[in-house]
């Protein structure tokens, strides 16, 4: 199985590469000015998307839910378990989906046409390593502003559930919020703020690691930027899932 | 007020040439049917290129997917309702309307869109696309229109295919860890579900398959000079086509479902 052993050494190799960059922020530091100057290029850029995707999914997961609860005849609950169900499971994979397209894909082409330009070779023969003062600045930067907006989405979801319920399921706003409270703990957003930091460590190692992979020519780039959004997403589904597995496993060890 | 002016213009810009290929390949093909000229074995081999070599990731994900929408949903019903008998059939349903169709159409948007867009990028830069045009070969007759059909195929058979593996994978979970029987789930999922859902998530593959062909390519055909262009095409259009797939996922289930 030659396919299955190439993406057992993709992974590995991606996994050395994370470590030896994260090893390199935590020995040597970064410095306060490239960071803000990198999480302003990548974070305002892709605030509208996050706004709009936020306040998108969530009206359409209230839609969804409200076609369910209807069913039952118990649209009263519908605030608390649209916001529930999005914070938790739905909605950092939806907005981490679209992030991903946008952050992820933008940075590898970014990395994948310096790297076949020779800059990073460039940046070598300075007697300086491209991993310190090019990759771990971008890693960095990628995790924390796509962390932060995750978080910022989440938060809009709850908004566009409220626009959404309001003007066209009449439910009225005060009637979706009271109900909140009732279902989301604590815990469910921890685990919404907890998938969101591992979507956006996801997000940053991957599409550095692949950027900083690319060889060859032009097309290579466009392949890099393909090979960054599938993977990015089943690792954010794969992630996804493990995370809702050990907390389900954690809680029934505390409960039984 | 002129800056939001500016960003309005320009982002009706991004809209209404994707807008502009959408009916100039429709009467291509209106054209290529009279005269019988669609190009079959192209056409063959986009079918093959989108859905085929997509099928292993989109059935994982699916697979996951659904495992976890499981999970999530036993433990929401045991808050909410105080009984999950219905669990198995309840997550189905979201995933039938609304997950599968979505994940699959995010999917092949990553897959197949960035690939259209980095292919007519690379021909554009490369000077290939001013050659077709000196042939006399329209591209959107040549290029377009087979990657439009490949890519519809593309997202209604793997929709499908993504929701029988959602109701394969919800059977066995709920039969070898909750301890429900087949029947029992298939009767739950019956009393809620009617042929009117799955029609929608066809729908919404129709509609996906139709959004993501013509976004990557308006990129790829507008491409700037240069690799970064490329690249930068190929991002534009990975971006652009979920941030479509989502709002008009919500015009949709707005429309089909309404109340």
């Amino acid at each position: 199985m030659p396919d299955l052993k190439e993406l057992m050494g993709s992974i590995g190799n991606w996994f050395l590469f994370s470590k030896r960059v994260i090893g390199l922020f935590f020995r040597e530091g970064i410095s306060r000015k490239v960071l803000i100057q990198q999480m302003y290029q990548v974070g305002v850029r892709s605030m509208v998307t996050t706004c709009v995707a936020g306040i998108f999914v969530g009206a359409i997961l209230a839609i969804q839910i409200n076609l369910q609860l209807k069913d039952f005849g118990a649209q009263s609950f519908l605030g608390g378990l649209s916001t529930s169900t999005t914070i938790r499971n739905l909605g950092p994979v939806l907005i981490a989906f679209l992030l991903s397209g946008r952050v992820g894909a933008f940075s590898s082409a970014e990395l994948g046409t310096m790297a076949i330009t020779d800059q990073l070779n460039a940046i070598r023969c300075l007697g300086l390593n491209p991993l310190a003062v090019i990759i771990m600045p971008r890693l960095v930067a990628l995790t924390i502003s796509s962390f932060l907006l995750l978080v910022l989405g989440l938060g809009l979801t709850v908004f566009g559930g409220i626009i959404i319920s309001s003007i066209y399921l009449n439910v009225n706003p005060l009637q979706f919020v009271s109900h909140i409270p009732q279902f989301v703990s604590g815990s469910s957003i921890f685990i919404g703020v907890l998938k969101s930091f591992l979507f956006g460590l996801i997000i940053g190692t991957i599409s550095c690691f692949v950027g900083y992979k690319t060889t060859g020519g032009a097309e290579e780039v466009g392949r890099s930027v393909r090979r960054t959004a599938v993977v990015t997403l089943v690792s954010i589904i794969v992630i996804d899932f493990l995370v809702s597995f050990v907390v389900e496993s954690v809680t029934q060890l505390i409960m039984s | 007020m002129r800056a939001l002016g500016n960003w309005a213009i320009r982002e009706w810009g991004q809209l209404a040439y994707p807008t502009g290929l959408f009916w100039a390949s429709i009467v291509g093909l209106l054209k290529s049917l009279t005269r019988a000229s669609l190009r079959g074995k192209e056409i063959t081999k986009q079918i093959y290129e989108c859905a085929v070599m997509s099928l292993p990731v989109i059935a994982f994900s699916l697979g996951i997917v659904s495992l976890m929408s499981v999970l999530e949903f036993s433990w929401h019903m045991k808050v909410v309702l105080k009984q999950d008998a219905l669990v198995p059939g309840f997550s189905l349903i979201l995933t039938i309307r609304e997950v599968a169709p979505v994940v699959t159409a995010m999917l092949l948007a990553s897959r197949v869109g960035a690939s259209i867009s980095a292919e007519m990028g690379v021909m554009k830069i490369t000077e290939q696309l001013d050659q077709l045009k000196l042939l006399a070969v329209s591209e959107v007759d040549y290029l377009l229109i087979p990657r439009w059909i490949g890519c519809i195929v593309a997202n209604v058979t793997l929709t499908l295919i993504s929701i029988a593996i959602a109701g394969i994978v919800t059977v066995f979970i709920a039969a070898r860890w909750m301890g429900y029987q087949p029947a029992e789930f298939y009767n739950s999922l019956l009393l809620f579900t009617t042929g009117h859902d799955l029609e929608g998530a066809l729908l919404k593959a129709l509609c996906f398959g139709t959004l993501i062909p013509f976004v990557s390519a308006s990129y790829g055909l507008r491409c700037a000079q240069g690799s970064q262009g490329v690249g930068d095409a190929a991002t534009q259009a990975v971006a652009r086509s979920s941030l479509l797939i989502i709002i008009s996922d919500l015009l949709i289930n707005s429309i089909w479902w309404m109340p």
